[in-house]
């Protein structure tokens, strides 16, 4: 299925109407917006055409929008709105009416006002905080000196004595002593803190520099403490209400706050509202303007073109939508369009690459795929059950877009798949339930299921050279869709049929003209005949890339008997548990974990895995990638989706 | 030792067969534990700026997680097999014990290094989040190109097991 087509729209419009033209494209959001100044027309058209800015407003707009994120980055700080933990992989938002929202928006001057508010509360908090850790920070320093009943003013000098309080790290504590108890002073230990001894010393003022002296020898440290009155207990007591007061005051201030975040809806509704003026306004800068009229270029889906003329032409006096097929060497974006029961798989293509234009949007052709590769890899019917209803589940209850939405799908087509391969191969929660499988164990015969996992593969890989076989011919290639993909179909086809003794005679002459035709063509790009030949010939080698192709297909079982088996040992973990009423619990409770870990595990294994086989073995036969994804000028919204009033 | 206690020291096949169970269990655990922890390493430093990444991060610290779960599958295929889970023990020959052994090596050899290979991986694909949440799926996919080693050593592993006729 190609992509959809895509039209090269030229909009002429009067500038007094400007406004009105541009609300009208970003409500119907079917325009993708180019930016005609870089354009390769603009050297002809800059003579009569001057680019065009936006308004003063823009700045005002970017301003408020600064205003709202600080407000709520404040209230996610202190309140934070938990994300739930399925929401962080595929986003959700709140719901609001219609009639909330005209309200809301009505009420743009209410920013400031919160704004302020924020601001101080946040201001004032940072202040308290700072005060609290100056507070911790001296009541840290004073707690050594608790024991001390001297009050700290008197420390210092007098006219005879001086007093001191000194840190001495302990090893040289007894040095120090014996030092001092040969001159005519007093000391007292006061507390030993790590290895730091702190000691009063008092002394006479007339030995002073000898004291001096010792402390020097042994590293003592003075403490001193801003003069305040009363000993290191009290301050301490004192300290230690200053921070009770601040914390109240700190509780106050959140609880402020709090009262703040009643708004916080508001907030995020102006900011959705914001966000999109300030994106029309800047929309300008895309524009070229004549002093009373202004053009812009863009691309248009086909399909919207018509609804979009219809709807400029009704509700606009003057603009003129100008839409032509895109010229060669233009490129425009790309937009996927599915049915929808192949809509979900876009997730898989879109996490590779989106299609260039004009190539096969692999998304249909790999679906089947995906659907039966997850159910092999997972073959547990009780498991899809589960995931099943899990996406099921979580598709009801988070209003999810895009590709959170296609994801959950994805993973449910993945479950229904399960429960069809886990039924055909006799597997619900392991062991648990004895199925009787309707097709075949794998886990008695695990030859037989490789087989088929690489037969399956080799299909897989054949459909992808199709693909480019097919794209060769369209694109009027038909040697090279015989050459590049026809003799290697014949030469792995005959290696193939080698591998059984009745068709081992066909097999040999069909690999035999195969390679002969890879060797005749494959050098075609070189010069002479000598490196055509040899070149033909080496291109053979490549034949490992396909065999490694289809033996990577293995993981197919590997991943299904990953599954199956960890199931078993869950059941007989739980099985061996003696009876009784306490161990019946045990063995439920463990039963349900064990299994719900293995549901989470092996259903991550199988997406990955599933998906690297599309992307390397499938997408590397035929897909390119490196499209443009298209990104219409529309409304967005990062916090709120409107409803109408009816529908809650 | 003299002779009579080598005779003691006596090795049944059994034994031989449970030192296979134990290696894939412990040397792929080992692999999937140091993977593991170089993935967290680098989500917690990511969640600290952005906590809101905590559900990709994590997605990306299991996927190194998976070669600790096929050691464990082996070994408990093995425990299976030898009769030391529901059945009676099994008379093993040394031969047959040496076979069960040589079974769990693929998966306990590639399960402990492409381990701390795909850990590392993952890790560089936190750092690829932290810019480009919407490129998560590249992220993984280059991690499980890491891990196909390790499924191709469990299929190894698990096909020579049930070829064992025991």
């Amino acid at each position: 299925m190609p992509t959809i087509n895509m039209k090269k729209v030229f909009l002429l419009g009067h500038q007094t109407e400007r406004p009105e033209i541009l609300s009208l494209l970003q409500k119907m959001g079917s325009m993708e917006m180019l930016d005609l100044k870089s354009g390769p027309n603009w050297e002809d058209l800059s003579d009569t055409l001057i680019p065009d800015h936006p308004e003063q407003k823009v700045n005002t707009l970017e301003a408020q929008l600064g205003e709202i994120r600080y407000c709520l980055d404040l209230f996610h700080r202190y309140f934070p709105m938990r994300k739930s933990f399925v929401q962080q992989f595929t986003g959700g938002k709140i719901e609001l009416t219609d009639t909330l929202y005209g309200e809301y928006t009505g009420n743009l001057d209410k920013i400031k006002e919160l704004y302020r508010q924020c601001r101080q509360s946040e201001e004032e908090f940072v202040k308290i905080r700072n005060e609290e850790t100056q507070c911790q920070n001296s009541i840290e320093e004073l707690l050594p000196w608790e024991s001390l009943d001297l009050p700290l003013e008197e420390v210092g000098e007098g006219s005879y004595l001086t007093v001191g309080l000194y840190q001495v790290p302990e090893d040289r504590f007894s040095a120090m002593i014996s030092e001092l108890d040969k001159l005519n002073c007093y000391y007292s230990e006061i507390s030993t803190n790590g290895d730091l001894k702190h000691i009063v010393f008092a002394g006479l003022i007339k030995d002073k520099e000898l004291y001096i002296e010792i402390f020097k020898e042994a590293s003592a440290v003075s403490f001193s403490y801003p003069i305040s009155p009363g000993t290191a207990a009290d301050n301490i007591q004192n300290l230690q209400q200053k921070v009770t007061r601040l914390a109240e005051k700190r509780q106050h201030l959140i609880s402020q706050i709090e009262a703040l975040v009643e708004s916080r809806m508001f907030l995020m509704t102006v900011y959705d509202h914001l966000q999109n003026e300030y994106d029309k306004h800047l929309a300008v800068t895309n524009l070229a303007r004549t002093d009373n009229s202004f053009i812009m270029e863009g691309w248009v889906p086909e399909p919207a073109l018509e609804d979009l003329e219809n709807n400029l032409s009704s509700q606009t006096k003057t603009a003129v939508l100008v839409a032509r097929e895109p010229k060669p060497g233009e490129m425009p974006p790309v937009l996927l369009e599915n049915s929808r029961a192949v809509e979900p798989y876009e997730v898989v293509t879109k996490l590779y690459s989106t299609p260039k234009k004009n190539e096969l949007d692999p998304t249909p052709y790999l679906a089947p795929f995906f659907f039966i590769f997850f159910g092999i890899c997972l073959s547990d019917a009780g498991y899809g059950l589960v995931l099943a209803s899990l996406a099921f589940l979580l598709i009801r209850k988070l209003k999810l877009e895009g590709m959170g939405k296609q994801l959950m799908n994805l993973l449910l087509m993945g479950g229904i798949s399960a429960i069809i391969f886990g039924l055909l191969l006799g597997s619900a929660f392991g062991d648990l339930l004895k199925l009787k499988p309707l097709w075949f164990n794998p886990l008695e015969d695990p030859m037989r299921m490789l087989v088929y996992c690489f037969a399956i593969g080799l299909f897989h890989i054949y459909f992808g050279m199709f693909l480019q076989a097919y794209r060769n011919i369209k694109s009027g290639q038909l040697l090279n869709a015989l050459f590049d993909q026809g003799f290697w179909f014949i030469f792995l086809n005959g290696l193939v049929l080698l591998i059984l003794p009745q068709t081992a005679l066909l097999g040999k002459w069909l690999a035999i003209s195969g390679a002969l035709g890879l060797i005749l063509t494959q050098g075609r790009s070189q010069q002479g005949l000598f490196k055509r030949f040899f070149s033909g010939l080496l291109s053979l080698y490549n034949v490992t890339g396909y065999l490694s192709d289809v033996l990577s297909y293995s993981r197919l079982l590997a991943l299904g008997l990953a599954t199956g088996v960890i199931a078993s040992a869950i059941n007989s973990m739980a099985g061996m548990l003696p009876g009784g009423l306490i161990w019946s619990i045990l063995m439920a409770i463990g039963l349900v974990g064990g299994h719900f870990f293995n549901v989470i595990i092996s259903s991550l294994g199988s997406y990955v895995h599933t998906s690297r086989l599309q992307y390397i073995e499938f997408f590397g036969k035929f897909f390119e990638g490196g499209g443009r994804q298209y990104k219409p000028f529309q409304l967005k919204s990062s916090y709120i989706s409107v409803v109408k009033t009816d529908d809650v | 030792m003299t002779g009579s206690e080598l005779a003691l020291f006596k090795i049944s096949g059994l034994e031989i067969a449970l030192l296979g169970a134990a290696l894939a269990v412990g040397l792929a655990g080992i692999g999937s534990a140091i993977g593991v922890g170089i993935v967290g390493q680098s989500a917690a430093g990511l969640v600290t700026e952005d906590p809101d990444k905590f559900g990709q991060t994590l997605l990306l610290q299991a996927l190194p997680g998976t070669q600790g779960i096929y050691g464990l599958l082996t070994g408990f295929l093995i425990m299976q097999r030898v009769g030391i889970i529901g059945a009676v023990p099994l008379e093993l020959t040394i031969a047959e014990g040496y076979a069960f052994l040589m079974a769990s090596l693929p998966i306990a050899i590639v399960g402990l290094v492409s381990g701390i290979y795909q850990g590392r991986v993952s890790a560089s694909a936190v750092g690829l989040v932290a810019k480009r949440p919407e490129e998560l799926g590249k992220g993984i996919v280059y991690a499980v190109m890491v891990e196909t080693y390790a499924v191709l050593a469990l299929l190894a592993s698990v096909m020579l097991l049930f070829g064992i006729p025991v």
